[in-house]
């Protein structure tokens, strides 16, 4: 297995990766401080958004649910959970997701990518930033949409005491 | 496929057209009706999981999982969203989990009772007797995928690379190449008239219709061969053959075999497999149809142009020894790859130049057959 096999991550997974069901976390510690973290050196990205840190294969332990007996076409198993452990860490995620082994390989490694970015870079990690920018948005949109409403309101208000003025003056005019 | 059928007609008929019919097929076995409050998906899957233990049927909870959410219309359980693990089911969806149970019970493979299956993320009809892709088949694919992005190509006029695929089956292989290469293109031969069938519909559900060429075709037919020239040297030959040993075909599981040791004790006659048991029985060292590959491929690849197959882990050495005592094919094994199980499960063989006998390279068109020496 080589580990140029698993770097890559096809462009839909990407997008599917919310936190998925089925997960379990085992041994999460507590998180480090960002300060006294041991990480492996960040991957150059762009200046203010630096990339998820990548997975090093050879730090990762994968099992599966091997069945008894020869394998291949001589067996037909349906099980295709993969449990995925990062050593240093001592993270696991468990991914039962699709119905393909080599997807659930590809979204486990996902899935720890972001679980070893949170646990080495708590607050600072990509994860903790995304969450805190998404809620910023939307609390933008939502004080936007507030004030879109009030203006709103008082130009009906101002109309309405237009309409009144008016009607006053024909009346006054007749 | 008594069982197949039955499904096939519930599903098409909708709720309410059952009756009585469906009880006959299964005197001699005990219909097992959902107990009365039983109505979420968990609990569901807790009681089929029961009695598919209950019944020695392998992989109970597996199997009761992907059914339970293939009738709720997930792929898999983990994946439905989780306020569908308590709803209560209507009565159509515990019709449908007990129909399909049922042809659990018969052992039947779960990719047949669901109709389909994912290979490499693609969704796939499966319908018996063609054969079930295998998880360690995905990663033949990554290899080779691997391999065509590393190795720099001369690009020709048609782009991608020109792949041939031996034995495709539902078309897995070849479907997942063509999707992760937008360039290339793929003959895919099989012989097997509900291969070609499965195949062609697969490529239609994908849209990939249009690069790939399904043929009907027998490897181990002397001659029959030369009109695949015509689509010009391929740079690529995979393969999944038949690889069992012919020994070892009597050892396999009955969603295979479909009990064919018990009804040839109960003096019935021996029923029709689930699989076709032509696409696993490689003969007597499960060479066969491997030694019909390697020998017909060095006449269809360019120069340089690879092999990559799936094989029985005791292959290795023995298409190592067998290469050798071939020279006139030309061919070396570069590298043999272990799949997630750790057993050597993949070769990877290259022609390393013209065959000796055979015009090099060129192949302006269809050509008359050509034997080497």
């Amino acid at each position: 297995m080589s580990a140029s096999g698993f770097l890559r991550f096809p462009a839909p997974l990407t997008r599917r990766c919310m936190v998925p069901w089925g997960l379990r976390l085992r041994e999460m510690p507590a998180l480090l401080s960002p300060g006294t973290a041991v990480t492996p050196a960040q991957m150059a990205g762009r200046k203010d958004r630096p990339a998820l840190l990548s997975l090093d294969e050879s730090e990762l332990e994968e099992q599966f649910v091997k069945g008894h007996g020869p394998g291949g076409q001589a067996t037909n198993k349906t099980s295709n959970c993969v449990v995925l452990k990062h050593i240093p860490s001592g993270l696991v995620v468990k991914c039962h997701q699709t119905r393909s082994v080599d997807q659930n390989r590809k979204l486990a490694r996902k899935i720890l990518q972001e679980k070893v970015d949170v646990f080495y870079n708590g607050e600072n990690s990509l994860v903790y930033k995304d969450k805190r920018e998404a809620e910023k948005k939307k609390q933008e949109r939502k004080k936007r949409a507030k004030e879109t409403l009030e203006k709103k309101k008082r130009l009906k208000e101002l109309w309405e005491s237009s309409k009144s003025v008016q009607g006053e003056r024909s009346a006054d005019s007749d | 496929m008594e069982c197949w059928g039955r499904m096939l007609r519930a599903f098409l008929s909708g709720p309410g057209r059952r009756g009585g019919a469906w009880g006959s097929a299964y005197s001699s076995w005990r219909p097992h009706r959902p107990v009365p409050g039983l109505l979420n998906a968990t609990e569901l899957v807790s009681h089929w999981t029961a009695i598919f233990e209950k019944e020695g049927i392998p992989e109970a909870q597996e199997s009761s999982e992907y059914i339970v959410a293939h009738v709720l219309g997930a792929k898999t359980f983990q994946s439905l969203r989780p306020v569908l693990w308590t709803q209560p089911l209507t009565p159509w969806q515990l019709q449908c989990i007990q129909e399909l149970s049922s042809c659990r019970l018969q052992r039947m493979p779960v990719q047949y009772i669901l109709g389909e299956w994912d290979f490499r993320g693609l969704s796939l009809k499966m319908a018996p007797p063609v054969f079930i892709p295998r998880p360690e088949t995905e990663e033949l694919v990554e290899w080779v995928l691997e391999e065509v992005a590393q190795r720099p190509r001369a690009v020709g006029a048609q782009g991608g690379p020109l792949i041939l695929e031996v034995g495709c089956g539902s078309g897995a292989i070849s479907l997942s190449l063509l999707s992760q290469l937008p360039q290339s293109q793929v003959i895919a031969v099989d012989k097997g008239e509900a291969s070609i069938c499965l195949t062609r519909e697969n490529a239609q559900r994908l849209r990939l219709q249009d690069r790939i060429w399904i043929v009907p075709f027998d490897v181990t037919l002397e001659g029959s061969w030369a009109h695949l020239l015509s689509w010009g040297p391929m740079d690529l030959v995979v393969s999944n053959p038949p690889y069992v040993f012919h020994q070892d075909m009597e050892q396999l599981a009955p969603e295979i075999l479909r009990c064919r040791k018990a009804e040839a004790q109960r003096g019935k006659l021996p029923c029709p497999s689930y699989e076709d048991l032509a696409a696993l029985d490689g003969g007597e060292k499960g060479m066969d149809i491997i030694t019909h590959i390697l020998t017909l491929a060095p006449r269809l690849l360019k120069d340089s142009g690879s092999i990559f197959l799936e094989v029985d882990p005791r292959h290795p050495e023995l298409v190592g020894g067998w290469l050798q005592s071939r020279p006139d094919l030309s061919l070396d094994l570069v590298a043999v790859r272990k799949d997630f199980c750790g057993r050597p499960r993949f070769l990877h063989i290259r022609r390393s130049g013209p065959q000796h006998g055979c015009p090099a390279h060129a192949w302006p068109g269809p050509q008359p057959a050509r034997v080497p020496g």
